[in-house]
């Protein structure tokens, strides 16, 4: 029996890592607040985080209600597919279905997700040792460079790496420093000239029965093929059908803002619950970390050599700046492409090839979790 | 190292796989359900 009351004087029991997790936790509620970098997901990671790591407070110990919501939500993979439903409501596809062919921007910027897979692996088991990195270690990590928070998370998951806290922190993180990220990659690898190229615009509609096809297309081609892919697919297209079948207005409401926001919350101090002090300041997610950044580099670098391909074979027709937006970082890397675009060329305005190229991305990124889960997991 | 190495060939020939089946799926949908141009009606 506790008869001094110790357990009542949390502080007592303060460790250096829980400490660390503090200011942690402190300094991306400032991220979110002060700087406004993905705010929506910042707050509630580092509320959890700093709910998790004040000591005998339980929130994050067995039975608290952080482990609750880990075992029901992360463990099971369900809030993932949930924010894919909305964001899949929340997508129009109409500037990749005008351009089809950015799909292939979109396949070369997954490159990131496996050359980091290979970097990570050959740091750990693979070669060198130097980490404690296992396959799945080293593939959940790669993940980080699809730039979609939900596909890092449900591949991470599946794979039941022990880096998760670490792999999704950085993988939402990292969404908000595109703008920092992408530019200096896209300059050193495109000349002026390159970057003032202008794209037509095109005026045309798209067929409502095409929109409503699309994502039944999808899944079906998806599905098929790379079956592990099905639930992410699945959940994105299934929120597009709502958002563009035209009958169920009120349910792609819901999903665009209820259920968006609802499921953003959980996950949030989800995630910062699992940031325990003991688990995650370790030198090994430092590495997590600076891979994450590798990831995305990388990503930036082959879309963006698929993008001079393309500008070469469609003999200059094509602004090769579009393939960065490869990456599934939507918006941001659009914005990137259209500002640098513009500093180039004052009249150039590459915004819709852009954004076409960055929903092929998302797209792409689902795939690339489902073929890592098909031949890892 | 070889088996991560034939992992990263594997996966990118995989998803290049894919999203050419899925490019050419959308191609063929785009062909199949363009719109009808308006005929002006003659009398």
């Amino acid at each position: 029996m506790d008869i001094y009351g110790s357990g009542l004087l949390g502080f007592l029991h303060l460790t250096w890592q829980s400490a660390g997790m503090l200011v942690i936790a402190g300094f991306l509620m400032w991220l979110g607040i002060a700087k406004k970098m993905e705010p929506v997901l910042l707050v509630p990671i580092g509320a959890g985080a700093l709910l998790a790591n004040i000591p005998l407070g339980g929130a994050a110990g067995n039975g608290g209600f952080l482990t609750v919501l880990r075992e029901a939500g992360i463990n099971t993979e369900l809030f993932p597919l949930l924010i894919f439903i909305a964001i899949g409501a929340m997508i129009d596809f109409e500037p990749f279905l005008q351009r089809p062919y950015t799909i292939f921007l979109g396949g070369a910027a997954q490159f990131g997700i496996f050359a980091t897979f290979f970097l990570a692996y050959l740091l750990g088991d693979g070669w060198l040792h130097i980490l404690n990195f296992t396959l799945k270690d080293a593939a959940a990590i790669g993940t980080i460079g699809s730039a979609d928070g939900p596909t890092t998370i449900y591949v991470s998951a599946i794979l039941q790496t022990k880096y998760l806290a670490a792999i999704v922190v950085a993988a939402y993180s990292y969404m908000a420093l595109v703008p920092i990220i992408q530019p200096p990659i896209i300059k050193a690898m495109c000349s002026k000239e390159e970057r003032s190229v202008k794209m037509p615009v095109f005026a045309g509609a798209t067929p409502q029965k095409v929109k409503i096809l699309f994502p039944i297309v999808t899944i079906v081609v998806v599905g098929l093929i790379s079956p592990m892919a099905t639930p992410l697919i699945g959940c994105l297209m299934f929120g597009n059908l709502l958002r563009e079948c035209g009958v169920t207005k009120s349910l792609s409401a819901s999903a665009q803002n209820e259920l968006a926001n609802i499921v953003t919350i959980l996950l949030g101090i989800t995630v910062g619950g699992m940031m325990s002090g003991a688990e995650f300041l370790k030198a090994e997610t430092i590495l997590v970390f600076t891979l994450g950044i590798v990831a995305f580099a990388l990503d930036t670098v082959s879309g963006v050599a698929l993008g001079k391909l393309m500008y070469v074979l469609s003999g200059r027709k094509v602004n090769p700046m579009i393939g960065a937006c490869g990456i599934s970082a939507f918006p941001m890397s659009s914005r990137v492409v259209q500002k640098l675009g513009l500093e180039a060329n004052p009249y150039n305005h590459l915004l819709m090839h852009a954004v076409g190229a960055n929903t092929a991305g998302q797209i792409a990124s689902v795939v690339a979790g489902g073929v890592m889960l098909m031949l890892v997991g | 190292m070889l088996e991560a190495l034939w992992i990263v060939i594997s996966r990118m020939v995989i998803i290049f796989a894919v999203l050419g089946v899925l490019y050419l799926a959308i191609v063929i949908l785009l062909k199949l359900v363009r719109p009808k141009a308006k005929k002006g009606e003659a009398k």
